[in-house]
């Protein structure tokens, strides 16, 4: 298993109330699952997707990654796990406005000190592989919302992570764009055999993928397995 | 990378990081400009206290400064010619002037005052040109009982020049001795206190009013004010039978102006600090807070906080570096234009005369003011890129 999450809950406090965003929620992940995972607003999606990506700590339970106990260590003594082993895409893009399309997608590289001619190889390689090479020197506010998500995918795949979380990554786009991107990572998935999780509302999203987790009030009520991939 | 960020960053927001880099830019340009008065000041007082007044040198009988003299002149220079031919073999000396300082009462035969004249040697007293004449004719150099008067003196003892005085002191035997002399001319040194009381008078006439053959001491002149330590280490091995005192030992007024004007410049340097602290680190937080999402982005993909924190100190150092590059440039160019303006400054207290504004703009001001603008610039930054950098990813990311 790529993730392993055993009795994992969440609890935060929203002013004088108490939330519990998670309740005993157990899950794996296997290399190379395509998984969405599905709830309305404030079922516990992203909580799960942040705790899986190592930027949120568990209240309870147990987090496995790649073989390494996330829970038992500090979040910002996870930065290289972050770097090495995930990859994300948000649904706003998040690309850094001051860069190009081109160093937005060379910056995990720098962060893993890859020398300047591969980072160049692969930076130009990802840019072409998610079709918008020709946009390079753009910067984000150049580009359609389409272009950057594309942009953002390049920028977490590039980094060649053995998982990619993705929150609501078709949310801002419209349905023909989103289908592309849709296509384009699972395309990705099928090809490099990258691990996706996306929380998602999308039914197009949820078709998509082979596996869907569902939650409801923190809790997981559905995880199956899609009957075609 | 992170200075390319932290580059670009810095012309994010233009009209914000130009209001703070106006901050840094006025700052240094004060800095600069203040700097450049206080160097040519110091500079100006220098030269002129050391060529019209003390010498760069003054060569006493050995003994003078550490007894007390019972009668005028008790440890006085003996030898004076000998003395002066061993000095002014030394190429690095311009020249020697022998002096003598004597009081005593002044009279125009209805009142009296007293008096402190300087007896110097007329031809040497006009080459270092430390008085303005203000009637009659300098010190002739072959009439021993000619005096000049301060202007103050003058009034007071109601002459003018051709008119006559009595001076009357005690002799080296310790007698009383007077003698009548022509006002030649009349002076101002620029200080009314001294102007009151001042007399100059050829070192002769002194000699005779004093009944020796003495002097007090020998002023020595250098080409260059650099060379004075040398000189008198110099001095000290070969004329044992010699104490000196340099100019610095004697220009008391000289050192106070230094230490208030220093003081002053401290205290600027601190409130310029203090603005570019401020705002630097109101534009940087601005910034921060503007970009909280960013920062969470680039802590989800695994960028450690340290790597954060030096983005937003690059920031500082950034908009310091470039701030103090316009600062030298803006400060220069003002300083040369008001060094060409020819602007005149009211006469400072206790001075009758005024003097020219200008700023000598030595490297080490321009240096010093981009050193205080980065430095500053970097430390306003500290604090905010510390809060970037331990900012919750989670919370960072959710901002909007």
């Amino acid at each position: 298993m790529l993730v392993s999450l055993t009795n994992v809950s969440k609890s935060y406090r929203l002013g004088r109330v108490g939330v519990r965003a998670l309740d005993a929620v157990d899950l794996d992940v296997a290399r190379g699952d395509f998984l969405a995972l599905a709830g309305p607003s404030g079922s516990g999606k992203t909580t799960l997707l942040n705790l899986i990506g190592c930027i949120d700590k568990p209240s309870g339970g147990r987090i496995v990654l790649d073989g390494v106990d996330v829970t038992a260590v500090p979040l910002h003594r996870l930065a290289a796990t972050r770097r090495d082993t995930l990859g994300y895409i948000f649904q706003t893009f998040n690309l850094i406005p001051v860069l190009t399309a081109y160093e937005n997608v060379e910056y995990p590289l720098l962060l893993q000190n890859v020398g300047r001619r591969e980072r160049d190889a692969r930076v130009r390689r990802w840019l072409d592989q998610v079709g918008i090479a020709a946009q390079a020197q753009q910067r984000p506010d150049q580009l359609s919302g389409g272009q950057r998500q594309r942009v953002a995918i390049a920028r977490a795949m590039v980094a060649e992570p053995k998982l990619i979380l993705a929150d609501e990554p078709t949310a801002n786009l419209d349905s023909d764009t989103a289908a592309h991107i849709l296509d384009l990572l699972a395309k990705l998935n099928a090809e490099t055999g990258t691990t996706f999780v996306f929380a998602t509302h999308d039914p197009a999203v949820m078709s998509r993928a082979q596996r869907l987790v569902r939650l409801h009030d923190g809790r997981i009520s559905e995880n199956a397995h899609a009957l075609v991939a | 990378m992170t200075a390319r960020i932290a580059f670009r960053n810095v012309f994010r927001n233009r009209r914000r990081s130009a209001i703070t880099l106006l901050v840094i830019v006025f700052g240094a340009v004060g800095l600069i400009l203040f700097g450049g008065y206080k160097q040519q000041t110091f500079r100006g007082l220098r030269e002129s206290t050391i060529r019209s007044r003390l010498g760069h040198l003054q060569i006493y009988k050995r003994g003078f400064a550490s007894n007390e003299a019972k009668k005028p002149l008790e440890y006085g220079l003996d030898d004076v010619a000998a003395l002066r031919r061993a000095v002014e073999s030394d190429k690095r000396v311009k020249m020697t002037a022998a002096q003598i300082t004597l009081m005593g009462l002044v009279s125009n035969g209805d009142k009296s005052e007293t008096f402190i004249a300087t007896a110097v040697e007329p031809l040497k007293e006009k080459q270092m040109n430390g008085y303005r004449l203000v009637g009659g004719t300098d010190l002739p150099a072959n009439e021993p009982d000619a005096v000049l008067v301060g202007r103050g003196l003058a009034t007071s003892m109601h002459v003018k020049a051709g008119d006559y005085l009595t001076l009357m002191t005690t002799t080296t035997a310790g007698s009383l001795n007077a003698t009548d002399v022509r006002v030649a001319g009349i002076f101002m040194s620029g200080i009314k206190e001294f102007d009151d009381r001042a007399v100059k008078m050829p070192i002769a006439g002194a000699q005779q009013l004093l009944q020796t053959k003495k002097v007090e001491r020998l002023i020595v002149m250098l080409n260059d004010t650099d060379d004075t330590a040398a000189v008198r280490a110099d001095l000290a091995r070969t004329q044992p039978q010699i104490e000196m005192k340099s100019w610095s030992e004697l220009a008391s007024f000289y050192h106070q102006v230094v230490m208030l004007y220093n003081g002053i410049f401290g205290f600027l340097g601190l409130i310029v600090s203090a603005i570019v602290v401020f705002s630097v680190a109101n534009t940087i937080l601005m910034s921060i807070f503007e970009r909280t999402r960013e920062i969470g982005t680039l802590m989800a993909m695994g960028t450690t906080r340290a790597r954060i924190a030096r983005m937003f100190l690059a920031e500082g150092v950034v908009i310091g570096v470039l701030g103090a590059i316009a600062g030298v440039v803006g400060g220069a160019l003002l300083a040369s234009l008001i060094n060409r303006g020819h602007v005149m400054l009211p006469p400072p207290p206790g001075y009758t005369v005024g003097y020219p504004l200008r700023m000598l703009l030595t490297p080490s001001i321009l240096l010093t003011a981009a050193f205080i603008s980065i430095v500053t610039a970097t430390i306003s930054s500290i604090v905010p890129a510390l809060k970037a950098s331990r900012m919750n990813v989670v919370d960072a990311l959710g901002h909007i």
